[in-house]
């Protein structure tokens, strides 16, 4: 098990990778206080996974969304699920899963979100093919 | 502490609380054994607030929505009772230490909580035709008395419309139906528009008929439109059984004995010993009384039964009813945000009557998406999550979830079975196996095709059928089915379990067909009967 400093620094990465935003204490601590309690244990192909992950937002969300495709049950999803439940229940984000009346145009937003979606998971999958090979 | 009762009832669920309160109206002597677990971790923490405020405001909810222990974050494949939140998780706590049961192919859920499964209940009241009724090996003149009897004691709002041949059938004093929610509204004027069309398909649409006040009734108040309907039963709208156990509680002819797990029974000369295992210190005790009800499900009845017979029987029948759910996207609800005031339950159900005969009738409750939380929603998606959460923030008003039911009857691959086992602290274990024939499986498949293209004719396109395992109806029947023969391991129209002298079933182990449409109101109503019965036994 990681200290506790750890998964903080874990909680500001997910939150930014999220949201696209620093996200507060009280959620990094609820972060941490998960981690210790539901105890995930990274294999070593997935502890790579997820130094690689941590580097930066970019590919955090390209491996992510390979994963979603090929390997949906990878514990390191499992860490990115966790904080955006704790996310979600919370009331500073609310805006963020709340419903609201969106313009008819944000459906454009939604098909280059879905296009997005792709290109990353295009690219997640050279990722995890490279880091794959390491421990094959 | 009082042992000696002159009836004693297993079991505090859907059809123990009606069986204890028909017997303690009648002026006799009562009491309920049950296990009894409450929720104590939660039931506090939960604000008397809509979910909107709750979530804009308490910085504590995710201590309730995610629980002390995350464990209302999800993780592993869809299994029965998933749905159940962190504060519903007591329904199905220890089960697995008392009440243990293993199977490849059934996965049914028990309850040993207060209330028993009724607690979770989608509070859908059916009162079934007299086809059905006469399949399932009921009396149907004397279950219409029974149902008006137990609507009247636990609230029914609905309407007479296309649904109503389906649900409430002759029921009397029912309360104005709840007020429909945005993203229903949508389907059932679509429906109203295209009824001619889609009724000669034999698809109907109705309000559900709900056991939800729509106005306050003696201590329980008219629904508040929370949505709130998983977490909480704060303001008593939602019948639940724990409702009637403790208004009986102030009875002086009732008694409730909590950490009770029965075991067994044995019958004698002046009546029956009924042999429990104490939950809370592990000793047996042993009650008695002049007439046994047993109510603990099913399963739990089958379990006693079994244990109680010298004879014993290699299997036992058992019947649960196939169901699958389809979440669908609603075009004309995209990109809307979900009103404030709403409920959870399924407002409308789709019925699918081919013969137009009420019998064998395919059945689908419909369902908003709101309150289980957004992010449930969004590990569904092959997405990254971050994309994932923008799409479905979109997306979600326009969710209606589709929850299938399929009617079911019994055969020789569908059993369940004790054996002995030293490692359980009862000494045995209940297994079963549950196997749809291959003609089954292309019946119920047919029916939900047919339920997919009537919801597209509503503006509702379906995404993906999502199976949950035989058992994820939490339906159960027929282990020791209705029979007049007095062979052992079978029940008596007047629910006297063959080969005892006064002991008599009141759940639903006699039931020897299970309509899609859900069985509670009907297990109650069968509850109610027994009770008299047992009383005219006398």
């Amino acid at each position: 098990m990681e200290d506790k400093q750890t998964y903080i620094f874990e909680a500001e990465r997910i939150g930014y990778y999220l949201l696209g935003i620093h996200v507060q204490h009280s959620e990094k601590n609820t972060y941490a206080d998960a981690m210790q309690k539901l105890n995930i244990t990274l294999s070593n192909y997935e502890q790579s996974l997820w130094k690689s992950m941590l580097k930066s937002k970019s590919r955090m969300a390209c491996i992510d969304a390979a994963l979603a495709l090929k390997e949906p049950n990878n514990n390191v999803r499992r860490k990115l699920f966790t904080m955006l439940a704790i996310l979600e229940a919370s009331p500073n984000y609310t805006t963020y899963f709340l419903s609201r009346n969106f313009s008819p145009f944000y459906i454009i937003k939604i098909g280059l979100v879905g296009i997005r979606a792709v290109f990353r998971a295009t690219i997640g999958m050279f990722i995890i093919n490279s880091i794959k090979r390491k421990w094959n | 502490m009082e042992l000696s009762y002159d009836y004693i009832v297993v079991g505090s669920g859907a059809t123990g609380a009606i069986a204890a309160n028909s017997l303690v109206e009648a002026g006799v002597n009562v009491a309920v054994l049950d296990v009894g677990i409450e929720d104590e971790n939660y039931k506090e923490l939960i604000p008397n607030k809509d979910f909107i405020s709750i979530r804009k405001d308490d910085k504590n909810q995710h201590n309730y929505f995610l629980g002390k222990q995350f464990e209302g974050i999800p993780w592993e494949a869809t299994k029965v009772g998933s749905q159940l939140t962190p504060p519903r998780s007591f329904l199905t706590q220890l089960t697995e230490k008392f009440i243990p049961f293993e199977s490849d192919t059934f996965k049914p859920m028990e309850s040993l909580a207060k209330g028993g499964l009724g607690g979770g209940w989608g509070l859908g009241c059916y009162a079934f035709s007299k086809p059905e009724l006469n399949a399932i090996g009921l009396n149907d003149s004397h279950m219409d008395v029974a149902y008006q009897a137990v609507g009247n004691l636990i609230g029914i709002s609905g309407e007479n419309d296309d649904g109503a041949p389906y649900s409430l059938k002759n029921l009397q004093n029912i309360q104005p139906a709840s007020d429909l929610e945005a993203n229903l509204k949508g389907l059932f004027s679509s429906y109203n528009k295209q009824k001619d069309s889609l009724n000669r398909k034999g698809v109907f649409l109705g309000r559900s008929a709900l056991a939800l006040l729509t106005k306050a009734k003696e201590n329980r108040s008219a629904v508040q439109y929370k949505d709130m309907d998983f977490w909480s039963d704060k303001d008593k709208s939602a019948y639940r059984s724990w409702i009637t156990i403790d208004q009986l509680k102030d009875k002086s002819n009732f008694t409730y004995h909590k950490n009770c797990l029965v075991l067994k029974f044995k019958e004698h000369a002046l009546g029956v010993d009924v042999i429990v295992r104490r939950t809370d210190t592990n000793e047996e005790q042993v009650f008695t009384c002049k007439k046994l009800i047993l109510a603990p499900g099913v399963l739990g009845t089958a379990r006693i039964v079994i244990r109680s017979f010298d004879y014993k029987k290699e299997q036992l029948p058992v019947i649960c009813n196939p169901y699958c759910y389809i979440p669908c996207l609603q075009w004309r609800m995209l990109g809307k945000e979900i009103e404030q005031k709403k409920t959870s339950l399924g407002q409308l159900v789709m019925y699918l009557d081919e013969k137009n005969d009420n019998f064998d009738v395919g059945m689908a409750a419909l369902f908003s998406y709101r309150s289980l939380l957004l992010f449930k929603l969004i590990k569904e998606t092959p997405l990254n999550y971050a994309d994932a959460r923008i799409i479905m923030h979109y997306l979600q008003s326009s969710f209606t979830i589709a929850g299938i039911h399929h009617p079911e009857k019994g055969s020789a691959t569908k059993f369940i079975r004790m054996q002995q086992n030293t490692n359980t602290l009862t000494g045995d274990l209940l297994t079963g196996q549950y196997v749809l024939s291959e003609q089954e499986i292309h019946i119920n498949e047919k029916r939900e095709q047919k339920i997919k293209s009537a919801l597209k004719t509503l503006g509702c396109q379906p995404l993906k059928t999502v199976y949950t395992p035989h058992g994820g109806s939490i339906h159960y029947a027929g282990t020791l089915p209705f029979d007049e023969s007095g062979d052992l391991f079978t029940i008596h129209s007047n629910g006297k379990l063959a080969g005892t002298k006064n002991v008599f079933v009141a759940d639903g182990s006699g039931f020897k067909y299970l309509p899609a449409k859900g069985l509670t109101l009907t297990l109650m109503a069968n509850a109610y009967t027994v009770a008299k019965n047992v009383l005219k036994n006398d």
